[in-house]
């Protein structure tokens, strides 16, 4: 799971080859803290299928701006350079899973 | 060696207890957060880490078991019982006990319960989906770890069963837990999310049963703050205030308040009654053999 900035998200997620789940967080938020093991074990076992990348809007307000990101924990499906579905708040570890069923085609 | 409690050796337990001890005896034992300015809690105290995979491979507990811990400390609303537990939960993991079937086993428990099964039962897909779930970690208990896709299968359509029920609450948190339970043991979440669901679902069944809505709950929060701007009852402070308050202005709120707070402290006693049902099934888990002591005798 990577870590994607103002400087670098480009590259690691517009441009990415892979299908991308951009998760945009904050130090301070509770809800997104208890999503994290989640979605760290969901990189390593979706690893083949797409990319997880974490975007922390605090250090990084000009992405948040630019995605009209109104609330976090807010999940963002990239599909060869363009938004494809977002899902906002708390989100069950199987409600994620189908999100990325439906919006990945994970297998 | 993954899942055997202390990987069979005392001096990691020894380790553990040690640490925990001094975090309360010296007051920093916290419920949040794990680790922060020589505050711990039960994980952090143990690797002094906000470090959960760290916990689990440390003392050989499996990360589903430790993921939940926190969870359950936080069912002792006193920080002297909350210690008590977190110290009873390391003193009374047998060294070398085989772990590795507790996390199937409490999901088992919080999925074969009668109230979650009334309401299930009503939707036949969603019972059916709560069967299999509870066939397969039983199936895992036995030895025959089921595939992921047999697991993904009933997962999608508990989740499908679930967006057809439409939108009571009730039924929509009893399809959460069944969503929820529908992984494998050794998926990090699945006891945490499991332990929550059914938390979330016996809380609003037992609201239900007082008729305490979101109305109400309104309300109380708005004549609070309402007293906050007005400086109204300023001479008190915290829950004494709120009832001051309702039992002079609004009696019949006041004791639909405080049936609230009974329900509530009967919640956490539920979770409390789990974390040792936890503890008991690790006490009778099975002990593995090693070369250097016999089977089913504790070092």
């Amino acid at each position: 799971m990577r870590n994607a900035t103002e400087q670098d998200f480009d590259e690691i997620v517009m441009k990415n080859d892979k299908p991308v789940l951009v998760d945009f967080w904050a130090p301070w938020c509770a809800p997104c803290r208890a999503l994290a093991p989640t979605l760290e074990e969901m990189a390593k076992e979706y690893a083949e299928e797409m990319e997880i990348v974490k975007v922390d809007i605090e250090a990084n307000p000009k992405l948040a701006e630019r995605f009209e990101v109104r609330g976090i924990p807010l999940l963002m499906v990239v599909k060869n350079g363009v938004e494809t579905a977002r899902t906002f708040g708390t989100v069950s570890r199987s409600r994620l899973d189908a999100f990325v069923d439906t919006h990945i085609g994970a297998e | 060696m993954a899942d055997i409690a202390f990987h069979d050796d005392p001096a990691i337990k020894a380790q553990a207890q040690a640490r925990l001890r001094h975090h309360v005896a010296a007051g920093s034992f916290v419920y949040f957060p794990a680790w922060e300015n020589g505050q711990a809690n039960v994980i952090g105290a143990v690797v002094e880490a906000d470090d959960t995979p760290a916990y689990a491979e440390r003392l050989g507990y499996p990360i589903a078991l430790a993921e939940a811990l926190p969870g359950l400390v936080n069912g002792f609303l006193q920080r002297d019982e909350a210690a008590a537990f977190a110290e009873a939960w390391l003193a009374r993991t047998p060294v070398g006990v085989d772990l590795s079937r507790i996390v199937s086993q409490l999901v088992l428990f919080l999925l074969d319960d009668a109230g979650l099964a009334a309401i299930t039962g009503r939707h036949l897909e969603l019972e059916q989906c709560r069967q299999t779930i509870m066939a397969l970690h039983r199936q895992a208990m036995d030895g025959d770890m089921p595939d992921r896709k047999a697991w993904k299968s009933v997962r999608m359509a508990a989740v499908a069963a679930t967006d057809r029920i439409g939108d009571a609450p009730l039924d929509r948190q009893a399809g959460g837990v069944v969503e929820a339970a529908a992984w494998p043991g050794t998926m990090r979440t699945v006891l945490r999310d499991t332990l929550t669901a059914r938390g979330t679902l016996d809380l609003t069944r037992s609201l239900a049963e007082i008729d305490w809505t979101d109305e109400k709950e309104s309300r109380v929060f708005k004549l609070r703050e309402q007293a906050e701007k007005d400086g109204y009852k300023a001479e008190l402070s915290g829950l004494e205030r709120v009832f001051a308050i309702l039992d002079g202005d609004h009696p019949a709120l006041a004791r639909g308040f405080r049936q609230r707070l009974q329900r509530l402290e009967e919640s956490s006693a539920q979770y409390r009654s789990i974390g040792w049902q936890a503890i008991e099934m690790m006490e009778n888990a099975p002990i593995i053999a090693t070369a250097s002591k016999p089977a089913n005798k504790e070092v």
